[in-house]
C-alpha cells in the first residue's frame, strides 16, 4: 500500500481548452446560472465585456477537472480557491497549467495541494490552489 | 489604497456585517444523476466517480458520486427568465434592502468577482438533498484599487444535507465599484 508517486514541484500535464460560445453555453446551463451574460454577446459588450464569457460555476468545473483528469477517479477534491482574473471569451484557448505545491498525509490519505493557472490571450483567467487527498493504493 | 474612516456609505453597510445574505435557500431537487449527465457532457468531465456504476462501486465511494464543483449548482434559484436582463441577470427579484442594492443606489453598481474558494467535506451522492445560509462575513473600508473605487464584500454560503451535516462552503467575494473608474473589457466575472 502506497502513495502516488508525486513531488512538489511536479508539473501537471497542460491542457488546452479551446473557449467557445457553446462551451460558455453548455457549461452556463448545466450549472443552472441563466445570466445573459453568460449566453448572450450582445448582452455582454452592452455591460462593457469583449463577447460572452464563462460563468464561475464553470470555471470551477473545469479548474477541478484539470486535476482529476490527472489524479484519477479515486480523487477527493477538498477545496479549489481560486482568484478571478480576465475573462474565459470565445475564440480562445484557455490554458491549465498546474504543478504540486505541497505533499503531507493525513493517516490513510495523501493530501496534495496544486497549484492551478488558467490563462488566454488576455492573461491570467483563473489562478490558485486544489487541495486533493487520496488513499493508498 | 486609501481607507476613509468618515464614510457614510460604508457606516450605513455597518449593520449588514454578520447577517446573513439571503434567506435559507432549499435545492429545488435533490442531487440527481441525470442533471450530473448535463454537467459531464457540458464539460467533457469523464472521471467514472460521477456515471460509471459498476466501476464506482468499486472505488472509494461504493458508488457513483457528483462532480463536487456542482455544489452550487444543486441551490442556484429556479430562474424567472423574463426580465433577466433587465434584472441585470439576478434569477430572481432581489431584495432592496440588502447590501448589493444599498451599493448599487449609492453609486457603486459594478460589480466584479474576485475569488472563490470552495471547501468540501464530503462528496454528495443522489439523493442528497441540500439547503444553504449564507453569511456576509465582512464588508471592506472603501478602497482604492487600480479598477477604481468601490468596497469588498465577502460572504460565506454553507451547504448542509438532508441531516444538517455541514458538506460544503464556498467563501465568494466581489468588488462593488463606481463603473465610471474601470475597463470593464480586460476583467471576467462581471454580472
Amino acid at each position: 500500500m502506497s502513495f502516488m508517486q508525486v513531488s512538489v514541484g511536479d508539473a501537471l500535464p497542460t491542457f488546452e481548452l479551446p473557449v467557445t460560445s457553446t462551451v460558455i453555453v453548455a457549461g452556463a446551463i448545466a450549472s443552472r446560472d441563466f445570466m445573459p451574460a453568460h449566453h448572450d454577446a450582445e448582452y455582454a459588450r452592452g455591460q462593457g465585456a469583449p463577447d460572452m464569457f464563462m460563468n464561475i460555476l464553470t470555471t470551477n468545473g473545469y479548474v477541478s477537472r484539470y486535476v482529476t483528469d490527472w489524479s484519477g477517479p479515486e480523487t477527493m477534491v477538498r477545496a479549489i480557491r481560486i482568484r478571478l482574473g480576465g475573462p474565459a471569451v470565445p475564440g480562445q484557448i484557455l490554458r491549465f497549467t498546474g504543478a504540486v505545491a505541497s505533499l503531507s498525509e493525513e493517516g490513510d490519505e495523501q493530501v496534495i495541494e496544486v497549484a492551478v493557472r488558467a490563462a488566454n490571450d488576455l492573461g491570467d483567467h483563473a489562478t490558485g490552489h486544489v487541495v486533493i487527498s487520496l488513499p493508498r493504493v | 489604497m486609501t481607507e476613509s474612516e468618515n464614510d457614510p456609505v460604508r457606516a450605513d453597510l455597518e449593520r449588514f456585517v454578520g447577517q446573513p445574505m439571503g434567506p435559507p435557500v432549499e435545492a429545488p431537487d435533490p442531487v440527481n444523476v441525470p442533471m450530473i449527465r448535463h454537467w459531464v457532457d457540458a464539460l467533457d468531465d469523464r472521471n467514472p466517480a460521477y456515471l460509471d456504476e459498476e466501476s464506482a462501486a468499486k472505488g472509494r465511494y461504493g458508488g457513483l458520486v457528483a462532480p463536487p464543483a456542482m455544489l452550487q449548482a444543486w441551490t442556484m434559484p429556479r430562474p424567472k427568465i423574463e426580465g433577466i436582463a433587465e434584472r441585470g441577470g439576478a434569477p430572481g427579484e432581489m431584495n432592496p434592502d440588502g447590501p448589493i442594492p444599498t451599493l448599487d443606489r449609492a453609486g457603486f453598481a459594478g460589480t466584479l468577482a474576485t475569488n472563490s474558494e470552495l471547501e468540501f467535506f464530503r462528496y454528495l451522492k443522489p439523493g442528497d438533498h441540500l439547503r444553504t445560509t449564507s453569511e456576509l462575513e465582512s464588508i471592506s473600508v472603501r478602497k482604492r484599487t487600480g479598477l477604481g473605487e468601490g468596497y469588498f464584500i465577502t460572504w460565506i454560503t454553507r451547504y448542509f444535507d438532508q441531516s444538517n451535516e455541514l458538506v460544503g462552503q464556498q467563501l465568494f467575494r466581489i468588488l462593488k465599484f463606481d463603473p465610471s473608474t474601470i475597463d470593464l473589457s480586460k476583467f471576467g466575472g462581471a454580472q
